[in-house]
C-alpha cells in the first residue's frame, strides 16, 4: 500500500478541543455522589491528553498517576464508530471509537474532542485496510507483465519465421 | 406539512441530528442504501409496549402494597403522593417515547458500497459504524418467531475480535454491524456475499495469492499459445522445405 502523506489538518491535531472539558464537568456532575472521584480523573485526563498522527498510526496518551499510552496502526483498524449523545452534539463533540481485532468488545481507542469528527472519520476510513488495496493489488503484477513481454517476443519471432518463408 | 413532520423537524434540529449519513468512499454506482422494513415499526412498538406494560404492572404492585394493614396513615399518604407522581411521569412519557420509537424507525440507514458498509441509527444516542469488506469475518441472518411473522430479519456482519456481549445478541459489541429489521434479508445477504467474493483475503488468516493469479495465469496462457503457434509455423516451414 502506498504511503500517502498525512493531511496537515490531521497532523495539527494534538489536543482535544476545549468543549470536551465542559462535557467532562457535566459528566462529573451527573455522577453526583462520585463527583470528588470522577472530576479529578476527568480533569487530568483532559489536561494530559495528547494525540499524534503519523504515517503509520495514532499515538494517544493521557493520565498523571497511571500514565497510559496507546499506539494503533491505521491498517489494523477493524471498524470505526462515530457516536454521540444529545449533550455531546450540543457541544459540537462526538467520539470516534476505533477497534482492532483484539479480544475486547469495547473500543481499543477512543478519540474525543476532535474539531471535525466526520473529517477525522473519513481520514481514518481512507487508511483502513480494504479501501485502497484493490487499486494497489491489481495495477502492477510483475509476473504478468513479464509473461506478456515474453508472449510479445514469441509473436515477433513467429512473424520473422513466417516472413522469411513467404 | 403535518404535525408529525413538523414535530420531527423540530426534534431533529433540537437534538442536532444530521439529516442523512454520508456515503463512504467507493465506486458511486455500487452504492446501495437500505432502510428498515415497513413492519419494523410494528416490532419496535411490540417491544416498547411490553416494556411499558411491565412498568405499569410495577406501579400497580407498588400501589397494592400500600394497602398493607397497620401502616401509619402519614406513611400511606406519602406513599400515594410518590406513587401518583411516578404514574404521572409514566403517562407523560408515553407519547414522547412513542414518538422516539417512530423516529428511530425512520432514522435508520444501512449503506453498502463496493468496499465498505456503514450503519447509522439512533436519534438521541446517535451511532454510526463503518467497516470495510476486507475486514469482514462472517455474516449471519437471524429472526425470532415474531419477527418472522412480520416478515423481518436481522443481518449481522461481524469483523474480527471478541465481544463479551455477543452472546446476548445485542449489537452493543463493537464488532457487529447489524442491519436490524430488514424485510429483504436474502437480497442483502446475497449482495454482501457477492461483494465479499472480490476480497479473497478478507478477514484474518493466511493470505491467499489466488486473487492475483488469474492475471499471471492468463499471461502464461498467452505465452503457451504463442509458443504453440510458433512451433506450428516452424513445422509448416520444414514440411514445405522437405517437399520442395
Amino acid at each position: 500500500m502506498s504511503v500517502a502523506p498525512i493531511p496537515p489538518h490531521i497532523v495539527a491535531v494534538e489536543r482535544p478541543r476545549e468543549s470536551l472539558m465542559t462535557y467532562y464537568v457535566l459528566q462529573a456532575i451527573a455522577a453526583n455522589v462520585a463527583f470528588p472521584f470522577v472530576f479529578p480523573y476527568l480533569y487530568f485526563r483532559y489536561h494530559t491528553m495528547r494525540y499524534r498522527f503519523d504515517t503509520d498510526g495514532i499515538h494517544m496518551k493521557w493520565g498523571i498517576i497511571f500514565r497510559r499510552e496507546v499506539l494503533l496502526n491505521y491498517s489494523r483498524i477493524q471498524d470505526i464508530h462515530l457516536r454521540s449523545n444529545l449533550i455531546e452534539r450540543w457541544l459540537g463533540l462526538a467520539r470516534i471509537e476505533i477497534q482492532t481485532a483484539s479480544g475486547s468488545a469495547s473500543a481499543n481507542m477512543m478519540l474525543e474532542g476532535m474539531d471535525d469528527p466526520e473529517g477525522m472519520r473519513d481520514f481514518l476510513y481512507s487508511r483502513m485496510r480494504g479501501t485502497q488495496e484493490e487499486k494497489a493489488g491489481n495495477a502492477a503484477d510483475p509476473l504478468a507483465a513479464v509473461l506478456h513481454e515474453v508472449a510479445g517476443e514469441l509473436r515477433e519471432i513467429r512473424a520473422l519465421v513466417e516472413g522469411t518463408r513467404a | 406539512m403535518t404535525i408529525a413532520e413538523w414535530a420531527k423537524d423540530v426534534v431533529l434540529r433540537l437534538a442536532r441530528v444530521p439529516a442523512e449519513p454520508q456515503v463512504p468512499e467507493g465506486a458511486e454506482e455500487s452504492v446501495r442504501v437500505f432502510n428498515a422494513g415497513r413492519n419494523y415499526f410494528a416490532w419496535r412498538l411490540i417491544v416498547w409496549g411490553l416494556g411499558n406494560a411491565a412498568i405499569a404492572l410495577g406501579l400497580l404492585v407498588v400501589f397494592g402494597l400500600s394497602f398493607i394493614p397497620k401502616l401509619p396513615s402519614l406513611v400511606r399518604t406519602i406513599w400515594w403522593v410518590v406513587e401518583a407522581g411516578a404514574a404521572g411521569l409514566f403517562v407523560a412519557s408515553i407519547p414522547i417515547t412513542y414518538f422516539l420509537q417512530r423516529l428511530n424507525y425512520e432514522m435508520r440507514w444501512y449503506i453498502v458500497t463496493d468496499r465498505s458498509l456503514r450503519i447509522r441509527s439512533g436519534v438521541v444516542w446517535l451511532q454510526e459504524m463503518t467497516m470495510t469488506f476486507a475486514n469482514i469475518q462472517e455474516i449471519r441472518v437471524n429472526a425470532n418467531p415474531i419477527e418472522r411473522l412480520l416478515g423481518l430479519a436481522n443481518v449481522e456482519v461481524r469483523s474480527a475480535g471478541g465481544g463479551g456481549s455477543a452472546e446476548h445478541g445485542t449489537s452493543s459489541s463493537g464488532h457487529v454491524a447489524k442491519f436490524a429489521g430488514v424485510d429483504n434479508a436474502e437480497a442483502i445477504r446475497d449482495l454482501l456475499v457477492g461483494r465479499l467474493r472480490v476480497y479473497r483475503d478478507s478477514g484474518l488468516g493466511e493470505r491467499t495469492v489466488e486473487a492475483q493469479e488469474p492475471l499471471a495465469l492468463s499471461a502464461a496462457r498467452e505465452v503457451l499459445q504463442e509458443t504453440r503457434a510458433l512451433r506450428n509455423s516452424f513445422a509448416g516451414g520444414l514440411r514445405s522445405t522437405q517437399r520442395g
